[in-house]
C-alpha cells in the first residue's frame, strides 16, 4: 500500500509541477479576496477604534492566519476530478485495485497544495511585512490544538466535495451545485468576517455546520480565541462531521459508480 | 455601419447558441440572483458595524455595487468567453482564418462570442446605480450623470484595452494562455471604494491593471468629487489606452507565424 502511494506521489507530483507557472496566477487569484477584506475592516476598525470589540491588528492577524489556515484545508477536487466523469477518462482508474477518489485524487490535491504552498511563503513574508501584524495572543499551545483541527478540516472539506463532485454521475451541472456550496461556505466559514460580527442568527447556525472547521475554527485555535469548552465543541462537532461525510461521501460513490457508464463505450 | 451589421449577425448566433442551453441559462440566472443576495447581505453587515467606509455611505455603496457589476458583466460576458476562443485559435492554428477576413481582425477577435443571457445584468446593474444613489440622498445634476456616463464608457474603454495588450501578448509568448486571469484575479478589489484600500494596493488598481479606473472613479465623478480637469484627464486615458493597444495589437500580428507552419 505504502508503494502505492509512494508512486501516486511520484505520478502526481511531476504533474503539478508542469503547471507551476499557472500556480502563481493560481494563487493571485485566491490571494486578493482576503487581503480586500482585510484592508476594509481594518480601515474600519482604525476609523471607530474597534468594531464590536476587535481592534484594526485583531483583523490584520485573523485574515493573515486565515491565508495560512485556508491553504492547508482547501481543496481543489472539483477541478481535477469532475470532468474525468464527464469525459470517460475515469474507466481506466476505476479497473485500477485503487480508490480513484481516495488515493489518486487525494495524493494529486496534497501535491498540489505543497507546490503552492512553496510559492507562498515568500508571498506571505512579504504581506507580513506590509501589514505589519503583531501576533501577541498566538501561544504553542495553540498551535499545536490547531494542528489537528486543520487536518480535521481538511478531511471533512475533502470527502464533502468528493461527494459533491461524485454528482457528477448524475448530472452535467455539479458545477453549479459546486457553485452554491461555495456561496454558503463564504457565508458561514468565517471566510468573509470572522463569525462573531455576523448576525445572530448566522452565527448560532454557523456552529453546527462543517464550514467553520475549514476556517473559523482553526483560526480561532491558532490565536487563542477560545474557552476549552469551545475548543471541546469545536473537536466534537468536527468528529461527528467526520462521520457524516464519510458515510454521505461512500453512499454518494458506491451508487454513483454503478450508474457509471463511460462516454464512448 | 458594416460593423454595426456584424455586431448583430453575432448577437444572432449567440442567441441561439444560448437558446440550445436552456435549462442552464435558468441555472444561471438563479445563481447569478443568488450572487447578487450575498453581495448585499456583505454589504449589510459591513454597514451594521459602521456608517461609511473610506468616506463613502450604504448607498453609494450599493451604486458601486452596480458599476462594478457592469465591469464584471464586460468580463464575464465578452471578456472570457473570447479570450477561451482566441487562445484555443492560436494553439491549433485557427486565427489563420480570423486572420483572413476583410475587417478589422481586432474587433473579430474580441466580439464574435457574446454571453448575451448576462444583459439582464446590466439592467440590475443599473437599478443598482439608481436605488443606491437615492439611498444615499446626494444631489446629483445633470452634469454630474454625463460626467458618470461618459467616465463608466472611458473606464470600460480602458479595461478593453488592457485586454487587448494582454492578449496581443500571446502572439509573442504562445503558451501564455493565463492571459486574462490577472484582469480577473484583480477584478475584485472594484467592490469597494479604493480610499480604503492602503497606498501599494490603490496603486496596483489604480494604474497598474486599472480596475479602479472603471468603477471607483466613475462613481466619484457622479458624486461630484472629480476637478473638470480631472475628468478630462481619465476620459483621455481612456483614449490613449485604446491608441496604444490597437499599436501593440498590430505589432502582435506580425509576430504571429500560424501553428501549423
Amino acid at each position: 500500500m505504502l508503494k502505492i502511494f509512494q508512486r501516486l506521489w511520484q505520478v502526481n507530483w511531476a504533474e503539478q509541477w508542469q503547471y507551476r507557472a499557472n500556480l502563481i496566477m493560481y494563487l493571485l487569484y485566491w490571494l486578493v479576496s482576503p487581503i480586500i477584506y482585510l484592508a476594509v475592516w481594518t480601515s474600519i476598525a482604525q476609523s471607530k477604534g474597534s468594531v464590536s470589540g476587535l481592534t484594526a491588528n485583531d483583523f490584520t492577524t485573523y485574515y493573515m492566519t486565515l491565508l495560512i489556515v485556508d491553504q492547508i484545508t482547501s481543496n481543489i477536487v472539483i477541478h481535477t476530478f469532475a470532468y474525468k466523469v464527464q469525459d470517460g477518462s475515469l474507466s481506466g482508474e476505476l479497473v485500477r485495485p485503487i480508490h480513484p477518489m481516495l488515493t489518486n485524487a487525494l495524493v494529486n490535491n496534497i501535491a498540489f497544495k505543497i507546490l503552492t504552498i512553496m510559492g507562498f511563503v515568500p508571498i506571505w513574508t512579504v504581506l507580513y511585512f506590509l501589514f505589519k501584524p503583531e501576533f501577541s495572543s498566538v501561544t504553542v499551545t495553540g498551535i499545536l490544538l490547531a494542528i489537528p483541527a486543520m487536518l480535521l478540516g481538511f478531511l471533512v472539506g475533502f470527502l464533502l466535495s468528493a461527494a459533491i463532485t461524485s454528482l457528477a454521475f448524475w448530472t452535467t451541472r455539479v458545477y453549479s451545485i459546486h457553485e452554491f456550496y461555495y456561496a454558503l461556505s463564504l457565508l458561514f466559514s468565517g471566510q468573509f468576517v470572522p463569525l462573531t460580527l455576523m448576525p445572530k442568527l448566522i452565527q448560532d447556525i454557523a456552529q453546527f455546520l462543517p464550514f467553520q472547521l475549514l476556517l473559523y475554527f482553526p483560526i480561532q485555535l491558532i490565536l487563542g480565541k477560545l474557552s476549552s469548552a469551545q475548543i471541546t465543541q469545536g473537536y466534537v462537532i468536527g468528529i461527528i462531521w467526520l462521520i457524516v461525510a464519510i458515510t454521505v461521501f461512500n453512499w454518494v460513490w458506491r451508487n454513483g459508480v454503478k450508474r457509471y457508464s463511460a462516454v464512448g463505450a | 455601419m458594416n460593423t454595426l451589421k456584424l455586431l448583430s449577425a453575432f448577437l444572432k448566433v449567440n442567441i441561439q447558441m444560448s437558446l440550445a442551453y436552456r435549462a442552464d441559462t435558468i441555472v444561471n440566472i438563479l445563481l447569478n440572483l443568488m450572487w447578487l443576495g450575498w453581495e448585499l447581505l456583505s454589504l449589510g453587515i459591513i454597514f451594521n458595524n459602521t456608517d461609511t467606509i473610506g468616506g463613502w455611505d450604504f448607498g453609494e455603496l450599493i451604486g458601486l455595487l452596480g458599476v462594478f457589476r457592469l465591469v464584471h458583466t464586460l468580463m464575464i460576458a465578452l471578456i472570457w468567453p473570447n479570450t477561451e476562443k482566441f487562445n484555443q485559435s492560436i494553439r491549433d492554428g485557427s486565427m489563420d482564418y480570423t486572420l483572413l477576413q476583410p475587417i478589422n481582425s481586432m474587433f473579430l477577435v474580441t466580439f464574435s462570442r457574446i454571453t448575451v443571457w448576462r444583459a439582464w445584468d446590466l439592467i440590475l446593474a443599473a437599478i443598482l446605480i439608481v436605488v443606491g444613489l437615492n439611498m444615499s440622498g446626494d444631489t446629483t445634476t445633470a452634469v454630474d450623470i454625463l460626467t458618470f456616463i461618459l467616465l463608466t464608457i472611458s473606464g470600460a474603454i480602458v479595461i478593453y484595452s488592457l485586454w487587448i495588450v494582454l492578449i496581443a501578448l500571446t502572439f509573442w509568448f504562445t503558451k501564455f494562455d493565463n492571459n486574462v486571469t490577472i484582469l480577473q484575479a484583480l477584478l475584485d478589489a472594484g467592490r469597494y471604494p479604493v480610499t480604503v484600500y492602503p497606498v501599494w494596493l490603490r496603486i496596483l488598481v489604480t494604474f497598474v491593471i486599472p480596475i479602479a479606473v472603471a468603477t471607483t472613479v466613475p462613481l466619484q465623478g457622479l458624486r461630484g468629487d472629480l476637478t473638470p480637469i480631472r475628468v478630462l484627464m481619465f476620459v483621455g486615458i481612456g483614449v490613449v489606452s485604446f491608441l496604444i493597444a490597437s499599436q501593440v495589437w498590430k505589432r502582435g500580428l506580425k509576430q504571429y507565424s500560424g501553428a501549423s507552419s
